[in-house]
Formats: structure tokens, sequence, C-alpha cells
């Protein structure tokens, strides 16, 4: 009798020492498990980060982009005004100046022309000349398109 | 003939488990991500325009202007425009050269965007 006790007895410890050595296997696959866990949260949190961030400079690219193409468009209304004035500024009759002076306006036609092809070519990607960047006074931009010619020109 | 039976029992879970002990190697799937090749097209080549001369006639010079033509071997003939059209012409020129401009300038815009290291990847 005392002796299937003592079995049963010894029997309840090595089970509640296997049972107790299972339980810390299985907090120690627990903690493995959280620490892996941890670690793709903090690289999908490292990643998101990036993401938010590559977001971030294509709107502002986009934004700059957007600034830069109204910029330009404003250009255009104003170089086209700019050219509408010079045929029609102070009841200007182009007609009756090249009667009167046939020679001269021949001369600035001409050499409107020239400039105004000039500008298709920098319109289509043509290299600036040097002599173009350097263009700073009204005499020596081209007057067909100011800005075309020499970007960093300011016009007064 | 008990220890043989022993050894038959042992033989026989290793005979029926052996195939599984190191088990079969797990595939592995990589996914790799390849950016999308660039277009990388050249830009269109800068036109090289040729200049042409515009020549003024009035009721009062076109006798000479004609005898100057003959005199350099042109043929007598010119293509008119008034005033007012030479005036069309000139701004629908500008419109055309803008137009070009804008083209030109979205297109660097976009390669500028989708081609850059940080957008490409």
């Amino acid at each position: 009798m005392f002796g299937q006790l003592r079995m049963i007895i010894t029997l309840i410890i090595i089970m509640g020492i296997a049972g107790a050595g299972m339980y810390v296997f299985k907090l120690r696959a627990d903690n493995a498990t959280l620490k892996a866990n941890q670690f793709k949260l903090e690289t999908a949190i490292t990643e998101q980060n990036k993401v938010l961030e590559q977001q971030k400079a294509d709107f502002e690219a986009i934004l700059e982009s957007n600034k830069k193409l109204n910029i330009l468009i404003q250009t255009f209304k104003k170089d086209l005004d700019d050219l509408d004035k010079r045929f029609t500024k102070k009841n200007r009759d182009v007609g009756k100046l090249a009667i009167d002076r046939t020679k001269a306006v021949e001369k600035v036609i001409n050499k409107g022309a020239k400039n105004a092809a000039r500008c298709l070519e920098l319109a289509s990607g043509a290299e600036h000349t040097e002599e173009e960047l350097k263009a700073t006074k009204k005499s020596e931009i081209n007057p067909e398109c100011p800005a075309l010619a020499n970007p960093s020109y300011v016009p007064y | 003939m008990y220890h043989i039976s022993k050894i038959l029992a042992i033989a026989l879970i290793v005979f029926l488990t052996g195939c599984s002990i190191g088990g079969e190697k797990k595939i592995k799937i990589f996914s790799i991500e390849k950016p999308r090749e660039n277009l990388d097209y050249p830009m269109p080549t800068a036109l090289e325009l040729e200049q042409i001369k515009w020549i003024i006639i009035t009721s009062e010079n076109a006798e000479e202007v004609f005898a100057k033509l003959e005199a350099a071997g042109i043929d007598p003939v010119l293509f008119g425009l008034t005033d007012k059209d030479f005036q069309i012409l000139a701004k629908n020129f500008a419109q055309i050269r803008q137009k070009l401009q804008e083209t030109t300038n979205l297109l660097e815009e976009y390669k500028k965007y989708y081609e850059t290291d940080e957008n490409s990847n």
C-alpha cells in the first residue's frame, strides 16, 4: 500500500517536473515567436516610413513640375501679348509704316523673322549660344522669346 | 528469442520512419522585384531652320522690286500677304513655337519624374 502511494507520488513529481519543463520550452518558443514578430513589425514600420517619404518626395516633385509648367504658360501669354503690342502699340499701322518706310520695315521684319526662327530652334531643344546666355540687356536679348532665349533674363 | 523480437521491432521502426529522418527539403520560392526598363529614347534632334527673306512690296516700289529680282536671276514672282495676314502669320508661328516648347518641357518633366534613380526603383 505504502509502496503504491510512493509510486504515485513519484509519478506525480516526475509529471510535474516534465510539465514544468514543457511549459518552459513553450515559453521559450513563445518568446522566440514574439521576438520574430517584433522584428517583422519594426521592418514593416521602416518600410512604411520609406514609402511615405517617397510619396512625399513624389508629391513635392509633382507640385514643383506643375509650378514650372504654370510659369511657362504665363510666359507664353506674356510673349503673345508683347507680340500683339508690337504690331498695335500707339495705334501703329504696320501697313502704313511699310509704305512710308519700306526699307526700314523690311529690315525690322527680316530681323524679327530670324529671331522667331531661332526661337523655334530653341523650343525644339537647340543648345543656347554663349551670346544668348550672356544677354542681360533689351538690346541683346531675342525679343521674340526672351524667357526661352535666356531663362535667367530679368525683363525690365 | 525475446532479444530477436526486440531487434526486429527496432529495425521495423527504423525501416518505417527512416525516410522521414532528416525529412524532405523545403522548397523556397524567392520573388525578386525587377524594376521596369527605362524607355530611354534620346531627345528629338533640335530644328535647324533655313532663313527666309521677306520682301515688302508696295504700289510704289513694285517695279523696282521685280526688276531687282530679274537682275538677280530670280523668277519675278512673289507670294504675298497683307499686313493683317502677316500679323496673323507671326502670331500663328509664336503659338506653334509655344506648343513645341510646352511639349518639349512636358517630355523633359516626364523623363525627370519617371527615370530618375529614386523613382525608377
